[in-house]
This record gives C-alpha cells, structure tokens and sequence, in this order.
C-alpha cells in the first residue's frame, strides 16, 4: 500500500474560507479580518499543508521588524487533531526555516506558545527553540493567559558583522569572516 | 446562366458583376451595379437583376425589403431558373426548408442540369430527410459529374439511408476500383471502414469479416478494425476467434468494461464462480486496472466470495481516499444482500479504525493513513443516506466533519442529506458552505446553484453562477448563449412550481431553441462530411438528429410548458396582477 502523500499549497482568495475553518478548530483563539487579508497577501510565509490532498494544517508568519531587528514571528502553525504526529509540523517548520535561510537576513524566529503546552514547547524545542520570555496576560479570554515566547537565533544581534552587498554569514562568526 | 430575359451586351456584363459581388461578399458594391441597370428605365423592371438586388439586400440584414425586390423580380420573369434559385436560397436563408425546396424544384425546372441548384437541393432533401428526393437528385449529381468523388458518395450514401444496402454497397465497390487511386491515406481507410458498415447494417456478418480481413492492411483505424472484427466473430458464434481478439484488446486498455463483457460472451460463461474466477485471472495479469475487480464484485453471488471481494475492495478504495467510493458501489445496493454485507464492513472498519487505526484487529495488519477513517465514515454517511436512514447518515457525515472540517466533499454530502430527506433549503445552505470553501470549483458552484433553484432561489442562484460566466454580461443570457441546459431545465421548473408562468415559458422556449439550434448545426455537416471522407461519423450524426429531442433536457421542459400552457387554458389569467415595478413590457 501507498505511503501517505504530505505536500504544501499556497492559500488564495478561493481556499480562504479552509484556512479560517482550520484556525477555528485548531486554536483556541480566533482571528480577526485583518489577520486574513494580510496573510493573502504573505507568500511563501502563509501555507496549507495537505495530507492525500485533504487540507489538515497551515502556517502564518510575518516579518517583525520592532527593536531594531528583523524577526520572522510565526503567528500560527497547526495541524488538525487526527493528522498530528505524521510529519506535517515538521513539513511546516522546516518550509519556514528554509523561507529565513534563503532570505539570509533574519536575526530570528520567534513565536508564543500557552504555557501549559508543553506538546509545542517540546516541538519547537526539536528544532533549537528555547524560551526566551515570559509574558504574563498575554491571552485575553483563555486560561491559562500567560504565553512563553519561544525563540530561534539565526545570527547575534550583537555582532556587528558587515554587509557585503546583502550576502550574510550564516550563524555564529564571532566577528570573523 | 443563360438569362431567359436576355440584357444586352453593356447591362449583361454588369449583372455578371452583380453576382461576382455576392460571391465575393462584396455587397455595397453589387447594389451599386444592380442600380446602374435598374437606373435604365428600359430595365428598371428586370426580373433577374431585381431579384439579385433582393439577395444581396438580404446579406446586409435588410430582409423585408429583400423579400420584396426578390419576389417582384420573380413576378416580372416566372421562367428564369436564376429568380427561383434566388428565391430559394432567401427562403433558405430564413430556414424555411420547405419553401426553399419547392423553388429549387421550380428553378430545376428551367434548367434541368444547373449543378450548384441539384446541389443546394440535395443539401435541403438530406436536412429535411426527404430520402427519396435526396436519392434522386443525387443520381442527377452523379450521372451529371460521373468522375467526382462527391458524386459517388452522395449517390452511395443515399441508398444507405434508405436501407438499399447492396446498392450502396455495389456504387462503394465500382468507386473504390474505378476511382480510388493513389496512396493508402486517412480518407481511403474511412471510406473501406464506411463500407464495411453498410455490409454490416444489411446483416451480413460473414460477408463484412471478409471485407473486413481482405482491406485491413489499408485501414489505418486499427483498433475499429479489432473491435469490429471481435463483435463479427461474436455474431457468427466463431467464439475462439472472438475471445483472441478480446483478450488482445484487453492488453491495449484493461479498463474497458465492454472488452470483459465480450470476452465472457466469447468463452460462453454464465455461472457466477466461473466468472468470479475469469475476473481472478485477469486480476492477476493486470495487477493495477480497476475494471476487473469492480466487475468481479458484480459477478460474484455467494455471500462469503462478495464479501472477501468487497473487503479487499474497499480496503483499497478507503485507504488511498477515492471521494467516488460509493458512487462506484452504489448499483451494487440492487441486491439486498449485498448492501448488507458492505453495511457490516464499513461499521467494523469505522469501529476498529477509530480504536487502532487499522481495517481489521489483526495484529499484522499494518497502520492506516490518519485519513481512512474519514473516507470510512464518508461512506457510512452515504450508504445511511441511500437507505433513507437520516438520522444515521447525519451522524456519520457530523462525525466526518468533525473529524477533517475543511475536506468539502463532506459539506456536499450533507447538503444531499437534507435535500434526500426533503428539506430544500438546508440542503442548499450546506451546499453554499461548500461552494465558500472553494470558490475556483465550478462543479461545487453549479451543484450550489442547482440546489438553490431547488429552494426556489432563481435570483441567488444566477448570481452563483455568475461567478463562472462571462464579465459584463447578464448570467443569464450568457447561459443561454453557452446553451447550459441543465440550469435553463432547473429554473424552467422552479419557475413554473413558483407559478411564475411566464418566466417559466420563456426558460422552457430557451432550452426548445438549443435543439432547434443543434438541428441547424447540422447543415454544415452535410457537405462538409462528405468532403472530409467522415462518412461513419456522418452517419452517426444524422441518426442522432433523428432522436435529438428524445433527449432529458427537451423532455423535461416540453412538459413544464405543456402543463403550463394547460394551466393557462383551463385557469386564463385574469387582470394584470398590480405590480410595484413600472411594466417594461
């Protein structure tokens, strides 16, 4: 028998509606308007993820360019309840950190996750997540409120490595070529 | 044309250009030439020119004063073949066959042997099936340009139709030895194959096999010439030749259902089990074609056979995620029996997959894909459905939608649900809920579409349409111009069980135009065949012309307007309802 078939798709104005009913399902807290209209407009950092052709997970990113640095933050990645464990996260996270290696220009990858999951807390984890926060009331309206913010560095702030006509070293250089 | 009101020298030269003008299209500058003759009051009355002028008239859409130059023209000069030929070809023109072929005839009568009249003549006989005229004037083509192609064709053809199939055979043979020359092309092999058809229709399986053998080296259509050859072997009962033949053209395509048929006649099988185990075998040899384990599942009448069959069957289907699953099996639900077994599986199958993600509780049995589960209680959703069992197929397709929310073959299945169990209007809103989830499908959209008329919505469902027709038009009149017969037919009815009468007339003549439509279409064919040697294709054309109407569409709304137009006879309208819109009349 065949093995099951794990591929991504872009989201457009006629699968929206797929990527809404996934979000509700898949998060406790819901989205608004504006979060949709941007993410038509995101690329390669908005994506379903498809298993045999079934819509069963998404990723949402976006560039965050606050304290003077330029961040991918995940807004959200999920995968419907019965497709969970099969690869299709990992599909995800490895799409989103192959975006930032080929864009060669992020200092990191950040993302908030509930306190209590530990479920997300140990996956990001597999791929050199660590906690790097605490925000306490982060959720409005769910329990428990407070959300660690998880983070990936891609290269040290502090570095002052130079830009050679926008080629970037990869990782730690320590201030070396 | 020998003009029987003869111009002189100077005007004659001009009314050759008149109709040089027509031919060429040139229509400004042919009326330009019929009113330098006409100018001259001397021949103001001249019948040809008058009736030319009338012609051309015609072709820049000035039809009634057409009519009139043409029939003045006809008064002033009844003996010119040149005013009837005219005359007919207007009337053609306004598709009145009929008219057109009594003018021709009168034309033919000033001039016997005027080839373009006896053609456009037979053109009308063919497309107004007047068989025996057809005949006629194709023996006048033939005698007349007895070393034209066309000539012998149409004069085989003719006594084709007329089921003179040894006519037609013998003009085929005479032409093919006389005339035929040159290279074995595309045309020739039509033309054998054609042939080999008229042999067949008289009957003579025997005779057609020969023909069929002697020219097969120069029919480059190798598979008709398998398939025919097969079917004539069947006929003759020479069944080991048959069954080499099916099982050579089960290697081309292992899919085809027909080839399996035959062959079963071929090898004379009719106990179940013996064709349980032909379907094994090919099974075997064709370890991926679907065609012989669907067929199997058919054949098979012992319980314990089916069910092994249609547990492996299944399996399959469930595990690679075939949304048609059931509408594959369905005609299978004929026999009671069978639905019952297929009901047992699908509930073990949804129990142990939702336990172990596994068909079975055997402990070898190897995981299946996280979606196998959903399919399975797709399915259940359906099977519960065809059994009228709502409550049952609603909490199948719940716990399908609750499983995978955004596959949207679900929502449709609800939506059918409903409309199974005679809710139109929740069946429409599950279909919407579909459509929204993938507003690039057009088979969702027309499906949505389709269950709004059921609701009654004819405007909603127009404006779901117009989501796939042309910008900048009405959907409407784009779906009457792409002739979408299956929502002309759908709001024809809605129309008429919202006692909108008039609107359900107007959607009832639209869908009686297409066919009209399709009848005219046909004109062009009946050159254009004979020129291109397509004369099995042809043929096939004209028979189902003859039963156009028999056809759904037609019939459903042939009886919206009967009974409407019953309504309206037994229950007149009475005063002009008061309606708040201006009448645009």
């Amino acid at each position: 028998m065949t093995r099951a078939k794990i591929e991504l798709g872009d989201v457009t104005p006629h699968n929206i509606k797929q990527l809404k009913k996934l979000n509700t399902v898949v998060f406790p807290v819901s989205y608004n308007d504006k979060f949709y209209k941007d993410v038509l407009e995101a690329g390669e950092l908005a994506k379903l993820a498809y298993y045999n052709d079934i819509v069963v997970g998404a990723v949402c990113c976006r560039i965050d360019t606050s304290d003077n640095s330029r961040r991918l933050y995940i807004m959200t990645l999920g995968c419907l309840y019965p497709y969970r464990r099969l690869g299709i996260g990992t599909l995800m996270v490895e799409h989103v950190l192959k975006y930032v290696e080929q864009d060669g220009n992020f200092d990191s990858i950040f993302l908030h996750v509930q306190v209590n999951n530990e479920g997300a807390i140990d996956f990001y984890k597999k791929f050199g997540f660590e906690i790097v926060e605490t925000k306490e009331h982060y959720y409005k309206r769910i329990e428990p409120a407070d959300a660690h913010v998880l983070q990936k560095t891609i290269r040290e702030p502090q570095a002052a490595t130079p830009l050679v006509n926008g080629s970037v070293p990869h990782a730690k250089t320590n201030g070396h070529d | 044309m020998p003009p029987s009101n003869s111009l002189p020298p100077k005007e004659n030269a001009l009314f050759k250009r008149i109709l040089r003008c027509y031919e060429h299209k040139q229509y400004k500058n042919g009326l330009k030439f019929a009113k330098q003759i006409l100018s001259n009051p001397k021949f103001a009355e001249h019948g040809e020119t008058l009736a030319m002028k009338g012609l051309t008239l015609n072709c820049l859409g000035r039809k009634e004063e057409a009519y009139d130059y043409v029939r003045r023209g006809l008064r002033n000069d009844l003996k010119s073949p040149v005013c009837w030929h005219v005359y007919g070809l207007l009337q053609r023109s306004d598709k009145k066959y009929d008219e057109a072929i009594k003018c021709y005839r009168n034309a033919l009568k000033w001039e016997k042997e005027n080839i373009q009249i006896l053609r456009d003549l037979s053109l009308l006989q063919i497309q107004m099936r007047d068989l025996e005229g057809y005949k006629d004037t194709r023996y006048q083509l033939f005698m007349l340009r007895p070393t034209q192609r066309a000539s012998w064709i149409g004069f085989a053809m003719s006594y084709h139709l007329l089921g003179d199939y040894e006519m037609a055979n013998s003009i085929l043979d005479a032409f093919r030895t006389n005339q035929m020359k040159g290279p074995y092309d595309y045309e020739h092999s039509e033309l054998l194959l054609y042939q080999n058809m008229v042999l067949a229709e008289s009957g003579q399986y025997e005779r057609a096999l020969q023909h069929l053998q002697k020219f097969q080296s120069q029919i480059l259509d190798k598979l008709s010439v398998k398939e025919t050859s097969g079917e004539y072997y069947l006929k003759l009962k020479r069944f080991k030749e048959a069954e080499g033949v099916y099982e050579d053209l089960l290697k081309r395509n292992p899919e085809n259902v027909m080839y399996y048929h035959k062959l079963i006649e071929a090898k004379q099988l009719s106990d179940a089990d013996e064709k349980v185990a032909f379907f094994d075998v090919y099974k075997k040899e064709f370890p991926k074609a679907i065609a012989p384990r669907r067929l199997q599942l058919t054949e098979a009448q012992a319980q314990p056979v089916f069910e092994r069959l249609v547990d492996q069957y299944l399996r399959q289907g469930l595990h690679k995620g075939v949304p048609p699953l059931f509408v594959d099996l369905r005609s299978l639900y004929a026999d009671q029996s069978k639905a019952e077994t297929i009901e047992k599986l699908i509930l073990q199958y949804i129990e142990n997959l939702s336990k172990s993600c596994t068909f079975s509780s055997e402990p070898d049995e190897g995981k299946q894909p996280a979606s196998a589960l959903l399919w399975a209680y797709y399915y259940a959703a359906q099977h519960f459905d065809y059994k009228k069992d709502t409550d049952r197929a609603l909490h199948y397709i719940d716990a399908a939608i609750e499983h995978t929310p955004t596959l949207i073959e679900l929502f449709i299945v609800k939506g059918r649900i409903y409309k199974h169990a005679g809710d139109p209007v929740l069946a429409y809103k599950w279909l919407e809920e579909a459509q929204s989830m993938d507003t690039a499908d057009r088979y969702v959209n027309s499906k949505c579409a389709r269950y709004m008329l059921r609701a009654g919505h004819v405007k909603r469902a127009e404006e779901m349409c117009a989501k796939f027709t042309r910008e900048g038009v009405p959907a409407t009149e784009n779906l009457n111009e792409m002739q979408c017969m299956w929502f002309q037919t759908e709001a024809a009815a809605t129309y008429q069980r919202l006692q909108q009468w008039g609107e359900a007339l107007k959607k009832a003549h639209e869908v009686d135009r297409h066919f009209s439509e399709i009848m005219e279409d046909q004109f062009d064919f009946h050159s254009y065949c004979m020129r291109k040697m397509t004369l099995r294709s042809y043929v096939g054309l004209l028979r189902l012309e003859d039963v156009l109407r028999s056809h759904p569409f037609y019939f459903r709304c042939a009886r919206v307007a009967i009974q409407v137009y019953l309504r309206l006879y037994t229950q007149p309208l009475q005063d002009i309802p008061q309606t708040t819109e201006p009448d645009t009349g």
